[in-house]
């Protein structure tokens, strides 16, 4: 694979979080290359640094050491702002908790991204009520998110991060706070997106989740410790 | 976008209900205040500006320096003779023109309507070169040009003559002359320190029934004639004002003056800018009661302050509210908003709900306009859209307020790494930091600055009320006198005794609440000569049983009695101050020392004990009392008691009977006095209900502080709570933080107010002392402000059931 064709790449990555007198390292050295069109799952133990690397891939923290290419670009030493503009072009997220704004309605939120992209809003309305549809939450459009279940909210977190057409998404438990239904219902979603051609990075501790990615990383400690692909997925992909 | 923003930012108002209202209702009493203030302080500095030479208008004064070189007097009136001299000697003068206030009782005949009418103004009619007084009926060229004409204003037009043309009317002035109405005048407007209501042709004063040329000539005594002058420059009015002592000497050299002293060494003339006397001129004459830039500048601090607190406020209760939107902040990063956007979101909702405060801000002024107007006597226009500078502040300060409440929010929560909003760690690490407890202590500050300034003005207004004023000042009748009741006096003066209701009646030339301001020169015997004291001994002529009325003691001596015809032109009865300046031990060493006043020579008879003639505002002044031979008296004072309403009536029917025609006037001597302390009182009274304003806010603020502190602490509480911490312990644990706050701010606010307050009683001739009362009064006051604000979140949060608590997350 040529160099362009990893979406991700990092090198040494290090995180320190330094709080008073205390250090704590969370990652020690994390080398990985992420290509585009990948499904990967970040497992381990809690406490082993998932959530720390999937923020630092995600733009949303910055490393204390190693590089970190994002679409071969080196951005470990990238300033607030640029990583500001690399998210708002090329990022989704999805959280455990969802992270909805609650004073936006639905169709408020799922604009939000191509709010801040300056699309005309003729267009978002357009692109919003899509996204709804493949959602399956467009009857609940009008409503706050209290007014939803769990399940509803993480698929309305999922058309948000999807609505602006993002190469990668990164996805921090998204079926953590879900029971294991609306869970499967939101792993096809991410499947279904990954299979019409998104990254998808997912940090997970359920290991049927993990069944829906190509590859398992398991982190330790802030070190990778084992990578391995998904036979299932891989024969399931070949068929 | 932008609606994307006021979406938000609206849901977050109806959300955080109480704290939306107790922000913008503050910020809003805030404004109100400050606008309404603004309007007071405006009016004040507008006074005689409307005139178009008004920067080119001086008044002279005069005042007389006594032997020992201090001023006792300074007048805001002159001699007649000066006006025409300055007009003389100095080119410079544009136009000049003098003018007499007095009071007489002006009679339609016709109609039979008689008035007193208390601002009747002799002018000359170069008036109307120096002040813009439009004339709208009758003939601008003839008025005031002959002798017995007069214009009146269009407000007593309509009085004298409703319904009827004045123009070529006569009305009645005195019991001999009448003066034809020439013209009417446009009445000038309230922010002038003068409102004549007739102006009369300065030069019927020639006639010597009414004062004679000769005396305008001569009169150097009579300080009664308002001199003003048009100067075109201020350069020349200072060339002007240095020549006056020369110009003094010149004059005046032929009048007596004591030893080797020049005229100009005892008495000296000053210019006197029109636009300073409304604010800046406390002299001993005025032609009404003037303002006070002191009051205008604390009024304008007060405004200031409000603002202050109210913006501190707003700031405050802001960023606290924004705290609970950081999880906003991240999520709006994660989507892919960048600074700027951030920034702008939260400076464009603080700044809309500004403006919100500031429009509701408008309206409440709209509906106190009037209260204000009523109370302080002024009659401000609302002119909010008219007036540039009202328009601009309120255009302004949502901007700067709301820019400031936003800046906070904007950079401090749009820095941080959107993992890290994100997590919501923000708000826990600042749950008060260094910026909101500098707040918050500011604002108590200046909370119990104003609480001990309102507490010391209000005990110096109740002491100067309650003080023993050396005499019996209640149940006095006051009238004023005329020279048709002269001959009669007696006679009516029996009649009034007739009921059981009058104790006494005596006459005056001045009534305890006057001020003294005649004195003349005093001689005491020195071994065997007489020699002039150094002392300003004022006079006041009473007849044979004032004194009895106002019921003064007597340190030593006698009292006049009639039996003794000597008592008539040789006999004076001192105070007590003036026995011990002169230099007597005791008064009784002054019983029967030749004594001469005005070059008249006589004994003393008797000592009074001191007491307060003037307002407590002055001290008690060396006071002469004589007799007048020629009755030369203004005032009747009457002692009642039992029922005061029946006793006026009878002291009505007995004028009625003696002065028909006269209108009946009378006024209570306590309440003259009252008088006297009106512009103290009126100026507490608004200190005090801004002070309360004031006040308010700042207890709104930490009450909204308190709550959200306590929300934010809801889980913490939850916790505690479940691992058995009693409901008193917790409010103890949430009071404490804020109590410590409370404390440094009395610690700061205390020296400034001490240092404030002092400066403002030494004002006061008789005062208060301070004590520490009122200092930890105000202590308890914010302690308990505090704790009552803060244990009612407390409470309620601790009492509730932990589950609830926890929940919240
Ligand atoms: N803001 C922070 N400050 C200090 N230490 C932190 C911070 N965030 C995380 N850590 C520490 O870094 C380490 C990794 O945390 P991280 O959140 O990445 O773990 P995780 O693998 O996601 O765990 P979990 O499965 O429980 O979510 C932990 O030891 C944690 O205590
Ligand atoms: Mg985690």
């Amino acid at each position: 694979m040529s160099k362009e064709d990893f979406i991700i790449e990092t090198q040494q990555l290090e995180k320190k979080y330094i709080t008073d007198t205390v250090e704590t390292t969370a990652l020690a050295g994390v080398d990985l290359r992420i290509a585009k069109g990948e499904f990967v799952a970040v497992m381990g133990p809690s406490g082993c640094g998932k959530s720390t690397l999937l923020n630092i891939l995600g733009l949303l923290d910055s490393p204390s050491g190693g590089s970190f290419r994002f679409l071969g670009q080196d951005i470990s030493h990238a300033s607030e702002r640029q990583r500001a503009k690399i998210r708002k072009h090329n990022l989704g997220f999805v959280f455990q908790s969802f992270n909805l704004i609650d004073e936006l309605t639905v169709e408020e939120n799922i604009g939000l991204p191509l709010a801040y992209l300056g699309i005309p809003r003729a267009e978002t309305e357009k692109r919003v009520k899509e996204a709804m549809e493949r959602m399956g939450i467009a009857h609940r459009h009008a409503h706050f998110p209290q007014q939803l279940s769990g399940g509803q909210q993480q698929r309305v977190a999922i058309a948000r991060a999807t609505v602006s057409n993002p190469s990668l998404i990164l996805a921090d438990e998204p079926t953590g706070n879900l029971d294991s239904v609306h869970g499967r219902e939101v792993m096809s979603l991410l499947s279904e997106l990954n299979d019409a051609g998104t990254t998808v990075v997912m940090v997970t501790h359920s290991p049927s989740d993990a069944e829906y990615a190509h590859r398992i990383v398991n982190l330790f400690d802030g070190q990778i410790v084992t990578e391995s692909l998904n036979a299932r997925k891989h024969a399931a992909e070949l068929l | 976008m932008l609606r994307n923003y006021f979406k938000t930012g609206f849901r977050n108002l109806v959300r955080q209900k109480v704290y939306s209202v107790i922000n913008i209702a503050g910020l809003a009493a805030g404004i109100a205040a400050c606008i309404l203030i603004f309007l007071y302080v405006k009016d004040e500095l507008s006074y005689d500006r409307h005139h178009a030479k008004a920067d080119k208008i001086y008044r002279v004064t005069r005042d007389f320096v006594s032997n020992d070189g201090s001023v006792s007097l300074h007048l805001g009136h002159v001699a007649p003779p000066f006006g025409p001299l300055l007009e003389q000697d100095f080119p410079q003068i544009e136009s000049i023109a003098r003018l007499l206030q007095t009071s007489l009782l002006v009679e339609n005949v016709e109609k039979q309507k008689t008035f007193r009418e208390e601002r009747i103004m002799f002018a000359e009619p170069a008036i109307f070169d120096i002040f813009d007084i439009p004339i709208i009926d009758g003939s601008r060229e003839r008025a005031l040009k002959e002798p017995f004409t007069l214009l009146l204003s269009n407000k007593l037009a309509d009085k004298y003559f409703p319904g009827e043309e004045p123009v070529g009317q006569l009305l009645k002035l005195t019991s001999t002359s009448s003066a034809r109405v020439t013209g009417v005048f446009q009445s000038l407007p309230d922010n002038s320190h003068f409102h004549p209501d007739i102006l009369v042709a300065f030069n019927t004063l020639n006639d010597t029934a009414v004062y004679g040329a000769e005396q305008l000539r001569t009169n150097w005594g009579n300080n009664s004639f308002g001199t003003y002058m048009v100067i075109n420059s201020e350069q020349e009015a200072e060339n002007m004002q240095a020549q006056l002592p020369a110009f003094m000497d010149r004059h005046l050299g032929g009048t007596d003056h004591a030893g080797d002293r020049k005229p100009s060494d005892f008495s000296r003339l000053y210019l006197q800018k029109l636009t300073d006397i409304h604010l800046r001129s406390h002299l001993d004459s005025e032609m009404e009661a003037n303002g006070d830039i002191n009051t205008v500048m604390i009024l304008a601090a007060v405004a200031l302050v409000i603002l202050l607190i109210a913006c501190i406020n707003y700031i405050n209760l802001s960023t606290a509210r924004y705290m609970s939107r950081a999880k906003e902040v991240g999520v709006r990063k994660v989507v892919g908003a960048e600074k700027h956007d951030l920034v702008f979101q939260f400076l464009s909702e603080s700044i809309l709900i500004a403006l919100i405060a500031t429009l509701l801000a408008v309206g409440i002024t709209e509906l106190c306009l009037p209260w204000l107007n009523e109370f302080t006597g002024k009659n401000i226009g609302s002119n909010i859209f008219t007036d540039r500078w009202l328009l601009g502040l309120t255009l302004l300060l949502p901007l700067l307020v709301g820019g400031l409440a936003g800046l906070y929010p904007a950079f401090y929560l749009s820095r941080f790494l959107p993992a890290m909003v994100l997590k919501g760690s923000l708000s826990n690490s600042s749950k008060n930091p260094l910026l909101r407890k500098t707040l918050v202590v500011v604002q108590f500050s200046i909370s119990i600055i104003l609480i001990i300034a309102t507490g010391i003005m209000f005990r110096q207004l109740v002491y100067m009320q309650n003080k023993d004023l050396g005499f019996e000042a209640e149940n006095v009748v006051i009238l004023p006198t005329y020279t048709t009741l002269t001959p009669q006096f007696e006679a009516f003066k029996s009649e009034l005794k007739k009921s059981a209701l009058v104790e006494g009646v005596g006459r005056s030339l001045l009534i305890p609440s006057d001020r003294l301001l005649n004195s003349m020169g005093a001689s005491v015997m020195k071994g065997d000569s007489m020699a002039q004291t150094s002392v300003t001994i004022k006079f006041v002529n009473v007849d044979h049983d004032l004194l009895d009325v106002f019921e003064v003691q007597l340190a030593a001596g006698r009292n006049f009695d009639r039996t003794r015809a000597t008592d008539d032109t040789a006999a004076y009865i001192l105070n007590n101050a003036a026995a011990r300046m002169i230099g007597w031990q005791n008064p009784q060493e002054a019983i029967d020392q030749v004594f001469a006043y005005g070059g008249r020579k006589g004994r003393i008879i008797g000592v009074t004990e001191d007491f307060h003639f003037e307002s407590l505002h002055d001290e008690i002044s060396p006071m002469v009392y004589m007799l007048s031979p020629s009755n030369n008296y203004t005032n009747i004072a009457i002692r009642i008691n039992g029922d005061t309403r029946q006793a006026l009536a009878h002291i009505e029917q007995t004028w009625r009977q003696f002065l028909p025609g006269y209108p009946f006037e009378y006024s209570f001597l306590d309440q003259l006095y009252a008088e006297t302390y009106k512009a103290e009182r009126d100026k507490g009274v608004i200190f005090l209900i801004f002070s309360c304003i004031a006040i308010l806010i700042a207890c709104l603020g930490l009450f909204g502080l308190a709550s959200y502190t306590t929300v934010q602490r809801t889980k913490e509480i939850g916790i505690r709570k479940v691992f058995g911490a009693s409901v008193m312990r917790i409010v103890t644990l949430l009071s404490k933080d804020f109590l410590k706050l409370v404390l440094v701010a009395n610690l700061l606010a205390w020296p400034i107010a001490w240092y404030a307050m002092r400066t403002w009683l030494n004002d006061f001739a008789y005062r208060i002392e301070m004590g520490t009362g009122i200092f930890l009064l105000a202590a308890l006051l914010a302690f308990i402000i505090s704790v009552v604000t803060i244990s009612y979140q407390a409470v309620r949060a601790a009492s509730a059931n932990p589950v609830k608590s926890l929940r919240t997350e």
